[in-house]
């Protein structure tokens, strides 16, 4: 478990290594419920949450498509990554039933969902639609 | 791979989604409380409970507390089989399992190379078992939101009849009051009062997450539990020992549990027979000392080991509960219970393994906790049938049975000269090729002797031996006699038709060893 987290967050490492600061906001960890308010909700660009447990290895296989997916999109979306067990309930109220599950959201609405481990191709196309805003 | 669930398991939510009432809502409401229900335990009874109550209208919330154990373990909902019993169990037991058919493999014509090379990496196991558990405990989570069951997670207690204290992590309460509460706390393993069983021993609430490869290791203790915990550590490469303090498998038809233990005596698992322990102390190498007497020849023996287990027994969970506010009635650390699972308060009931008396199986406590729903608000009447349940050892060599052991088979028609044993060995087909050992792979049908001959008990010692039971449980629960078992024609080749090929009786003192395979 804590192995997981380790990798996981050395994963992040690597990837903020090379990347500007502005794409260190573009990927964040939601932090609390409040956080997700301020961040999520309120933001005014679209932003994807991804829905993942660390005992998921498919949420494991999208992390690296989906971030390199949205570093593509040079700050004009944002994903806000949610740890399902650390964020039980407002998971749950998102209806996260299995996961890795994304969604765009805009202007506080939920735009779009996609559920389970998808390639790199069909994520890029999904984002895309996003920043168009469809 | 779409998610990380089971189809079935996906499936299993989509149809459950959206409460409603597959019943109709026949409960009508007619007090004041909070709660038509409150269930103090969210493991297998408690849950299968609560939902069900749900189904017929009643408004329901699932108290679910772990306190860690002395070592720290603890986990999420879903009680003891999901997290730290059953599902662990199996699956550390097919690690094993395939261990010893990756050794097989090589006389069936796989080419392994580096045979020699082959080893478990414990670490990797608890992850991949702990990964599972997690989506299980998620997945009961959803299931709970989706049937509107509201969960709490704190430690229940009693304030009165009606009401309930839930002590959250933070330590802040939470009042809640209910027409009815069930209880359903379960139990929780038992430590030796000697010095250091505390502080150096783990359970089996701790051997499933434990962090390190458990090494060469003590298990204190010969029920099923300990059994198979020492069955899958040496099936997994580490040396163990179980001390046994009286019988094996007390309880079970002891013929077949000195077969179960022979069986793990010929994998290289060591016995350590009418021995108690005394103490355990650390060393300063990290290792632990065990001293231990023989109650027999009342000698003292110690040696050192990487891990002692205590398998020693379970206790109910009635300490925190504060029961004598509710003035409910216990004994000892369970709580009896009437026919339908009532206390001697009128509106508290229990069920599951803190109930006096009844074997402590998971799907016992389900059935048990659905059927009590269905009578509280559903307007039912069926009672649980705690008799002749089918149960597994998940021993090396597995051992399954239903129904009355020889022994009790004999008290129950009064004599021996009462009853008929047909029992036999036998070969399993794929044994051969490996030349895996037979000598244990014993079978036997304890029946009334006059008449048909009705079974009253089944024993299996051999492969997937709960597989083999469950559906001959569904037959011996229909009445079934020895002259339909062997008017039942076999599958073959499969180890569960040996059970329509019994032809000799333990009366007949012939060879119960087989002559042929196939004719």
């Amino acid at each position: 478990m804590s192995s997981l987290r380790t990798a996981f967050a050395a994963n992040q490492l690597l990837r903020r290594g090379f990347t500007t600061s502005s794409r260190m906001m573009e990927i964040f960890k939601v932090q609390s419920v409040q956080d997700f308010e301020e961040k999520v909700k309120k933001s005014d660009k679209p932003v994807i949450v991804d829905f993942f447990a660390t005992w998921c290895n498919p949420c494991k296989m999208l992390t690296p498509r989906i971030e390199s997916v949205i570093g593509e999109k040079k700050g004009q979306i944002a994903l806000a990554k949610v740890d399902i067990d650390e964020h039980v309930d407002l998971a749950l109220d998102y209806d996260v039933q299995s996961v890795p599950v994304l969604m765009v959201v805009q202007n506080g609405k939920v735009i779009k969902r996609l559920v389970g481990l998808q390639d790199t191709d069909k994520l890029r196309d999904w984002v895309d639609k996003a920043v168009d805003g469809k | 791979m779409l998610t990380i669930f089971n189809k079935r398991a996906i499936v299993r939510l989509v149809f459950c989604a959206g409460t409603g009432s597959r019943f109709g809502s026949t409960y009508k409401r007619n007090h004041n409380y909070d709660y038509d229900l409150i269930v103090i335990g969210g493991g297998s009874g408690g849950l299968a409970c609560a939902k069900e109550a749900i189904q017929h209208g009643a408004k329901v919330a699932c108290l679910d507390y772990v306190t860690p154990t002395p070592l720290g373990t603890k986990w999420g909902i879903g009680g003891t089989c999901v997290n730290v019993g059953c599902i662990p169990k199996k699956l550390m037991h097919q690690a094993a399992l395939l261990g010893e058919g990756l050794h097989e493999a090589t006389a069936y014509g796989w080419d392994i190379p580096n045979k020699e090379q082959i080893k478990p990496d414990w670490n990797k196991l608890v992850e991949s078992v702990q990964n599972h558990i997690k989506s299980v405990n998620w997945v009961t989570r959803v299931d709970l939101r989706d049937k509107h069951v509201e969960y709490v997670n704190g430690l229940g207690s009693f304030k009165d009849a009606h009401t309930v204290v839930a002590t959250l992590k933070n330590k802040s309460e939470k009042i809640l009051t209910a027409d009815k509460i069930v209880i359903a706390v379960g139990g929780r393993p038992n430590y030796p009062d000697i010095p250091g069983a505390i502080e150096h021993g783990i359970t089996s609430d701790d051997i499933f997450s434990l962090d390190r490869a458990p090494g060469k290791t003590l298990v204190v203790g010969a029920g099923y539990i300990g059994l198979e915990c020492a069955g899958f550590l040496k099936g997994l490469g580490y040396d163990a020992t179980v001390m046994v303090r009286s019988i094996v498998l007390r309880g079970f038809d002891q013929q077949m549990a000195t077969i179960v233990s022979d069986a793990m005596v010929e994998r290289g698992i060591n016995f350590l027979h009418k021995c108690i322990p005394k103490s355990v102390e650390k060393q300063a190498d990290g290792k632990l000392l065990v001293k231990w007497l023989n109650t027999e020849a009342n000698t003292e023996h110690s040696d050192v080991y990487d891990t002692v287990l205590w398998a020693i027994g379970r206790k109910g969970l009635v300490e925190d509960l504060k029961l004598e506010n509710a003035g409910v009635v216990f004994k000892g650390t369970k709580i009896e219970v009437s026919e339908a699972e009532g206390t001697n308060v009128s509106n508290i009931f229990a069920v599951g393994d803190v109930i006096y008396g009844k074997p402590e199986l998971t799907p016992v406590a389900i059935h048990a906790g659905r059927l009590l729903a269905r009578r509280l608000f559903g307007g039912s009447t069926q009672t649980m049938d705690y008799v002749d349940v089918a149960t597994t050892v998940f021993s090396p060599l597995e051992y399954a049975c239903v129904g009355l052991s020889e022994e009790d088979a004999i008290k129950k028609m009064g004599g021996e000269e009462n009853i008929e044993v047909y029992h036999g060995f036998y070969k399993p087909t794929e044994f051969f090729i490996p030349q895996k050992s037979v000598r244990y792979c014993y079978l036997k049908a304890v029946a009334e002797r006059s008449g048909d001959q009705k079974v009253l008990g089944l024993h299996y010692v051999g492969p997937v031996a709960g597989e083999v039971i469950q559906g001959f449980a569904v037959a011996l629960k229909a009445g079934l006699t020895i002259k339909t078992l062997f008017n039942t024609v076999g599958i073959h080749p499969t180890t569960a038709e040996e059970f329509t090929r019994l032809n000799i009786t333990k009366r007949s003192g012939l060879d119960p060893t087989p002559a042929s395979c196939c004719s």
